[in-house]
């Protein structure tokens, strides 16, 4: 079987940046502009629905820096942020990865969509698909759709921080 | 908003006194008060909101790339992806995930697109940051671009000029980075951005890197050097906060 671009990326010295134990940073060949990185798992999830959510976290928390590392060292005075998650989106390789583009003014690039007006009873239709579904989804996993463990670990560590100090004589 | 060519010259600096004059917390309060999607959270403005947490919601997009087209916004004003604490940002990534799960489920849509753009230059509109999540159709024609292929001298290039200061940031923070996420908003994220200033003051040097586009940044420069001289302007937000950076 062929191997993935991505997988391929991974033991291709030159291009990776870095990598943590979950998570690479790399500078893929296929670009929409030069400048462009791209951060991906490692294990070979093929869409963002199969990336388990704490990958999924490094993931997004990795391309922040990216983008700043960008920002700071190429130069660009802005960034996008991109996931094409499956064929629908233009996917091209069944791999997810997140792309950060630099930005600059006058660069050519169209990143842009054309604005819809979409008349009022299909936004209503939409609208409540989506809340039906959302709901649906709520009722069926217990924990819901909210996953604020770690932000709630978060502030036990500050209250606990807050208290030692006070302890302090 | 105020259109700054309404004022005379003596209420500008007025009103660039009065700005400089304010707290970090009441220049917060101001940002807020102007922000249209603070206003959305706050529900003094109408949305089509689908979820809604402690952290962030997610309402429709009144100018839709497509159907369904949903805006993840988190409650707190971040002007900028880098000012967004780890936490959140994370939390809204597994938001656009289990969301875009239901976009493929209940919409059929056969995929979706993730996108946020930092700064003007990258399309950002608006003064708080959230991500566009977008369900996708093949052939729907909403993101339509090519993409190329690059010499590895190239690849290498962009990696020799980005590693040490992702490295940088991906290491040992300094203890200012370090301290309390939640506290992050305002203040060191508004550092980070008077870095990146700084950072393309020096830029026409650094720009060898890139040969071939040199002669068009020094240009952009330029340009926008000019207007940034010329000001004449409307005053938007930025600029409000440009002055407290």
């Amino acid at each position: 079987m062929e191997k993935c671009e991505y997988c391929e990326l991974l033991e291709r010295e030159w291009s990776v940046i870095a990598s943590s134990a979950d998570v690479v940073i790399a500078v893929k060949d296929k670009v929409i502009t030069p400048g462009q990185i791209t951060i991906f798992p490692k294990e070979h999830f093929t869409i963002m629905e199969l990336v388990p959510e704490p990958i999924l976290q490094q993931c997004i928390i990795l391309a922040n820096k990216v983008s700043r590392a960008i920002f700071e060292s190429l130069g660009s005075q802005g960034t996008n942020l991109l996931v094409r998650n499956g064929l629908g989106a233009g996917q091209d390789a069944a791999h997810f990865g997140i792309e950060i583009i630099p930005r600059r003014e006058e660069d050519g690039l169209n990143l842009q969509w054309e604005p819809r007006q979409l008349p009022e009873y299909e936004l209503e239709t939409v609208y409540n698909t989506l809340l039906s579904a959302i709901e649906e989804a709520q009722q069926t996993a217990k924990k819901g759709l909210i996953a604020e463990k770690k932000i709630v670990k978060a502030e036990h560590k500050d209250n606990y921080l807050l208290k030692s100090l006070k302890r302090r004589p | 908003m105020a259109d700054a060519s309404e004022l005379s010259e003596e209420q500008r600096k007025q009103l660039e006194e009065k700005l400089k004059s304010m707290s970090p917390k009441e220049l917060k309060q101001l940002q807020k008060q102007q922000c249209i999607f603070c206003q959305i959270i706050e529900e003094k403005v109408p949305s089509k909101t689908v979820y809604e947490d402690k952290i962030c919601m997610a309402a429709l997009d009144i100018a839709p790339a497509s159907k369904g087209h949903v805006l993840i916004i988190p409650k707190e004003h971040y002007m900028i992806m880098p000012q967004v604490p780890d936490p959140v940002l994370g939390h809204i990534m597994v938001i656009a995930k289990r969301l875009s799960q239901l976009m493929l489920k209940s919409l059929r849509a056969s995929g979706t697109t993730v996108f946020a753009a930092n700064g003007a230059v990258a399309g950002q509109r608006s003064q708080h940051f959230f991500l566009h999540l977008i369900p996708r159709k093949e052939g729907d024609h909403v993101l339509d671009f090519q993409e190329k292929i690059i010499p590895k001298d190239l690849v290498q290039k962009v990696k020799a000029s980005v590693e040490n200061r992702l490295l940088e940031l991906m290491g040992v923070k300094k203890p200012v980075d370090e301290t309390n996420t939640e506290q992050i908003g305002a203040e060191s994220g508004n550092n980070v951005v008077e870095r990146e200033i700084k950072k393309l003051e020096k830029m026409p040097t650094q720009a060898n890197q890139k040969r071939t586009r040199k002669k068009s940044i020094k240009k952009t420069l330029k340009n926008s050097e000019k207007s940034a001289a010329t000001e004449n302007t409307p005053i938007q937000l930025d600029d409000i906060a440009n002055l407290f950076k």
